[in-house]
């Protein structure tokens, strides 16, 4: 059995009976087992799987109404919530937290005859780019095991990568969906703020982050955000997308349209690998007959510092819940004074999150908002501008996805500053609640590069196409693991 | 130029005890000096835009029952009541 398959083609074999979903959820639960010793792309398993296997099996074969999903199997990051499962953000704070209700996105998954493998790594509560911040142990890239994955959803794009599921969920914050996705050679799609719940998933930098899913194929982005986007009673932050066929018309090109290149994101700083393989990119989508022109966004140079800025004060605040009080419980409150049991319980955090709770209250706080907090909401007025005068004259807007290719374990975790310009060409798209989706481009000399594409708000049926238009211009190698 | 003392104010505030993680002051220093690139930025003609939503878009407010008493799930509790340290 093919465990490198699509969910498209997954559903096509189990219904005409190639093999039935038990056999399929077995060989990817012996896979997980085979391979995710060396991964360690999950930190949990769902034990249940292989009876949620049969319980779709006896649907299919009594002819009961079976959900579209047909039990394919996929991965949630840790933090999204499952009910009675644990979700520990990649935290020891969390490390025992049991979540007492389910994401929205998981229910409509589970509605649909899903199949829940597991729970994925992550940097710990989603503030990394690599998955070392994980405290438990870092995702290896199943393209070479001595490289980084990307993160923060580096368990996701792993699991997917190494055929350990078809696809998975993760989050976007600030290209945490998008970088790993690049760094594996999968696709990730961070979707229009507002379009995907968020109810469950556990807050880091909430105005700005959104669940996206990760998969093999362009056509695979397309078939889960059909069952997951729309708007949530439990979120009101979502928005009404009128409920779209994403499928359709996905493979209609893009001839005609208009692409801009950005220029700050292409012209410094990027390796020559992945300039040369933007180049090409370039190429192909004027070869699929595409005009593609320069375009300046002359703010972009400053919006890794407000996206710092910016998502260390919410998560300032978000994570100022976790005080061994409603959260992590594990010593007794007697002999101790409220402030100095909470300090005491704090050092639970691993050393990012630290750093960015510290980084949280000082650039909101009296006399130093004026020179960070609030300079970045202007920077992102600024960029929101600048952006929407881009979409008046291109349809898309595109750059590789990283500036560099996966890297190896403990090669940047010690400069701050060269970790956080690994967002660079990311968080534009966060900052300004545009769509954006790397699509798997290029292996060179073993390791991905994948491409992204930004598109108008809510524009994700013209984005998935002209994603897929640039997927059908690449053959590439099958993953070595 | 951050003054060090006063990051590590922020960290008391903020609940840290950098007894622990006096290295990360270092760190959140260099982050902060790459920061100062918000220095150059003409924001002069620049206002401060939010999404607003009005208050009929807004879930209703009223009560939702749940089946569990999630205070259950929490191992420091005495009936209706979570046990926390004494304030000063």
């Amino acid at each position: 059995m093919n465990l490198n398959t699509s969910i498209l083609k997954y559903i096509e074999d189990v219904k005409s009976g190639s093999f039935t979903v038990e056999e399929f959820t077995s060989t990817t639960l012996q896979r997980i087992k085979d391979v995710d010793d060396d991964v360690h792309a999950y930190l949990s398993l769902n034990e249940s799987a292989i009876n949620d296997a049969k319980l779709i099996d006896q649907k299919i074969s009594s002819g009961e109404k079976v959900g579209q999903c047909y039990g394919f199997p996929i991965s949630i990051k840790d933090n999204i919530c499952i009910t009675n499962t644990k979700t520990t953000c990649a935290s020891k704070i969390l490390e025992n937290f049991v979540a007492p209700y389910t994401a929205t996105v998981v229910n409509r998954l589970q509605n649909e005859d899903a199949i829940i493998t597991g729970k994925t790594n992550l940097d710990e509560f989603a503030m990394g780019l690599t998955t070392e911040f994980s405290a438990f142990g870092a995702t290896k890239n199943p393209w070479n095991l001595k490289y980084v994955p990307g993160g923060s959803s580096g368990g996701s794009a792993a699991s997917v990568a190494a055929n350990e599921c078809l696809a998975s969920l993760g989050s976007d914050t600030g290209g945490s969906v998008r970088n790993p996705a690049s760094f594996c050679s999968v696709v990730g799609l961070k979707p229009t703020y507002g379009l995907i719940s968020r109810y469950g998933l556990i807050s880091y930098a909430n105005s700005i982050e959104q669940i996206g899913p990760m998969t093999k194929t362009v056509k695979d982005s397309a078939f889960l955000l059909n069952i997951i986007a729309g708007q949530d009673i439990n979120d009101d932050t979502t928005i009404d997308n009128k409920n779209p066929n994403y499928l359709q018309g996905i493979e209609d090109g893009i001839e005609g349209k208009k692409i801009g290149i950005i220029k700050e994101m292409t012209s410094e700083g990027l390796s020559s690998e992945v300039s040369g393989a933007t180049k090409e990119a370039i190429h192909d989508f004027e070869t699929l007959g595409a005009s593609c022109e320069e375009v300046s966004i002359p703010t972009i140079p400053y919006t890794v510092a407000a996206y710092y800025t910016i998502t260390s004060t919410e998560a300032g605040s978000n994570l100022a819940r976790y005080d061994n009080i409603r959260y992590g419980y594990d010593f007794e409150s007697e002999g101790y004074e409220y402030n100095s049991y909470i300090s005491k319980s704090r050092t639970k955090f691993g050393p990012e999150v630290t750093r960015r709770i510290i980084l949280g209250g000082f650039v909101p706080s009296a006399g130093h908002a004026g020179k960070y907090f609030l300079k970045a909401l202007k920077v992102k007025s600024k960029l929101i501008s600048e952006v929407n005068d881009a979409f008046g004259n291109f349809d898309f807007l595109i750059s590789p996805t990283a500036p560099v290719q996966p890297f190896q374990f403990g090669e940047k975790i010690d400069d701050p500053v060269t970790l956080m310009l690994l967002d660079y060409n990311t968080v534009t798209a966060n900052l300004t609640g545009r769509p954006a989706i790397s699509v798997p481009y290029r292996v060179v000399n073993g390791l991905p590069i994948g491409m992204q594409i930004m598109a108008n708000n809510l524009e994700e049926q013209s984005l998935l196409q002209s994603a897929f238009a640039l997927e059908s211009k690449t053959q590439l190698p099958e993953v070595p693991l | 130029m951050v003054d060090e003392e006063e990051i590590i104010r922020v960290a008391e505030l903020m609940k840290i005890d950098l007894e622990d993680h006096s290295e990360h002051v270092g760190r959140v220093k260099k982050m902060l000096e790459y920061f100062d690139i918000l220095d150059q930025i003409d924001l002069s003609s620049e206002e401060i835009t939010s999404q607003q939503k009005s208050l009929d878009e807004l879930r209703k407010d009223e009560f939702i029952p749940n089946d569990k008493r999630l205070i259950e799930s929490l191992k420091n509790f005495r009936e209706h009541y979570v046990r926390a340290p004494k304030m000063n």
